[in-house]
């Protein structure tokens, strides 16, 4: 189990399972995140890594095994546990017909969120897309897609951010756009991401763990050498790797 | 544990400032917008309608003084009832694109409100299409003036709509997540909307023929209404499953 005081756990993940079919996709999975933690999940492509972030998303119920987000049980009532997680994912969960501006509006108001305008206009520049507001979506590039992304996840102040792969296909300057973001908010955030890149996860990490065919076959909390993590990878993974 | 409970780790919610109200408000407006922007959903739907009715007024018009009357229920519904389907096939399109279904069920939004949006906005866009191919259609097809029963047609046309657009919403949102999607949903939906095909089409042939009774387009009605409380009511209870995995 991860060295987590769990009296203090922002996310508390014990003995998840999910089957699809007759496939088991998460096998007896546990792992807590501290509050203000940093957990990176690390794997080949089908190892569970999307599916257990999924399931922390209350996107995906688990077959068996419990979960709690900031102390709420999201298979009980995953309501009130919603408003406090926000996604990053490599789609940008936009709609390309609206504007930037009718995206931000229109999870403002699905959310709730007080002071929306003002909060929309802080939010798009921030990451710099205030030039754009009134453009459809439709027109951005990939990386103004996920910078947008971002404001959206933030939008209604979460204070779990799920990360799944949110590196993936930006450019320089939206990963510093992204990088400067979650250097800013990482005091009062709880982050779990999905992530390919070893350099990246260790940059940001406070934890990291390994899937491999629905387990956790590794973890590690504190700093690491990225030259022993890759060596460590490849023993417990016996695939390539992102370096 | 209840949300904003106070405990160890647990978070203080504050309170939420939105509504299942505001949140059906909120979706429909969307699907609106994006539809005035795309207009897949309506030119489809309307082009459509007009096709079938040129077709219709070719077929049965052997002779100029042909009385298409009794066939006006059938004509009309069938048209409705396939462009509907044109429509419910797309009603998904856009929340699949980008993973926008995924930004959508990450909002604290109960899963109902979610089916009664979808529903209220395809019910929009076929009352549009009815409302401008019923004129045409009469223009084409009606001989004698049913203005004294309008306010039955038009009973008829909401709640066979309703019916229509609950069975279709439910059904496009369990297609939507299969590689069939185009060949499942009028495969389930036509023989299920099969009794609101009978009734409003009995309905509408004897209101535009002028030999419907009180009482039976009163039982017709009655059985629209039934029709669509059941539905509603059943995708009350299974929504959360349909759109769900």
């Amino acid at each position: 189990m991860a060295e987590v005081d769990v009296a203090h756990a922002e996310i508390e993940v014990e003995g998840l399972n999910k089957t699809f079919g007759r496939r088991d996709v998460l096998r007896d999975v546990s792992f807590g995140v501290e509050r203000g933690g940093f957990l990176s999940i690390m794997g080949p492509n089908g190892a569970g890594k999307t599916t257990t972030l999924r399931v922390l998303a209350t996107l995906l119920t688990p077959t068996s095994g419990g979960v709690r987000i900031a102390g709420l049980d999201p298979l009980d009532d995953p309501m009130p546990v919603r408003r406090v997680i926000g996604l990053i994912s490599h789609s940008p969960l936009l709609y390309l017909d609206l504007t930037a501006y009718e995206n931000l509006r229109f999870y403002a108001d699905m959310y709730g969120v007080p002071e929306r305008e003002r909060r929309i206009g802080e939010l798009l520049e921030r990451v710099e897309l205030s030039h754009r507001r009134y453009d459809q979506v439709r027109t951005f590039s990939k990386g103004m897609l996920q910078r947008l992304a971002i404001a959206r996840a933030l939008l209604h102040r979460p204070r779990v951010l799920l990360l799944d792969e949110p590196y993936s296909g930006l450019d320089p300057h939206a990963v510093d756009i992204l990088d400067g973001l979650l250097a800013e908010i990482r005091a009062e955030h709880t982050f779990v991401m999905v992530s390919h890149s070893i350099p990246k996860t260790l940059q940001l990490s406070t934890q990291v763990v390994i899937m491999d065919a629905g387990r956790i076959v590794y973890r590690q909390a504190g700093r690491v050498d990225e030259g022993d993590f890759v060596a460590v990878y490849r023993e417990h993974v016996n695939e390539g790797v992102a370096l | 544990m209840a949300a904003g409970a106070v405990g160890v780790g647990v978070v203080e919610l504050p309170p939420a400032r939105t509504s299942a109200g505001r949140q059906l408000y909120t979706i429909v407006k969307k699907d609106v917008i994006s539809e005035l922007r795309t207009k897949e959903m309506l030119l489809s739907m309307f082009l459509f309608a007009v096709l079938a009715m040129v077709v219709f007024h070719f077929a049965f018009t052997v002779r100029a003084d042909t009385d298409l009357t009794y066939f006006t229920g059938g004509m009309l519904w069938v048209t409705f009832i396939f462009g509907a389907l044109l429509g419910l096939n797309r009603s998904f399109v856009h929340e699949k694109d980008e993973g926008c279904l995924d930004g959508l069920l990450l909002c604290p939004v109960d899963r109902v409100t979610i089916f009664l949006a979808k529903m209220t906005g395809n019910l929009i866009f076929l009352l549009v299409i009815q409302a401008l191919a019923v004129p045409i259609f009469t223009l084409f097809f009606v001989k004698t003036s049913y203005a004294a029963d309008l306010p039955a047609f038009l009973a008829v046309l909401l709640l066979a709509d309703v019916g229509v657009c609950a069975v279709g919403t439910l059904l496009a949102t369990i297609a939507m997540n299969t590689k069939a999607r185009d060949l499942l949903l009028p495969i389930v939906f036509l023989p299920l909307i099969i009794p609101v095909l009978i009734a409003a089409t009995s309905a509408t042939t004897g209101i535009f023929a002028q030999t419907a009774s009180l009482g039976s387009l009163g039982a017709k009605l009655g059985f629209l209404a039934a029709y669509d409380v059941i539905f509603v009511l059943a995708a009350y209870g299974t929504y959360d499953f349909a759109i769900g995995e």
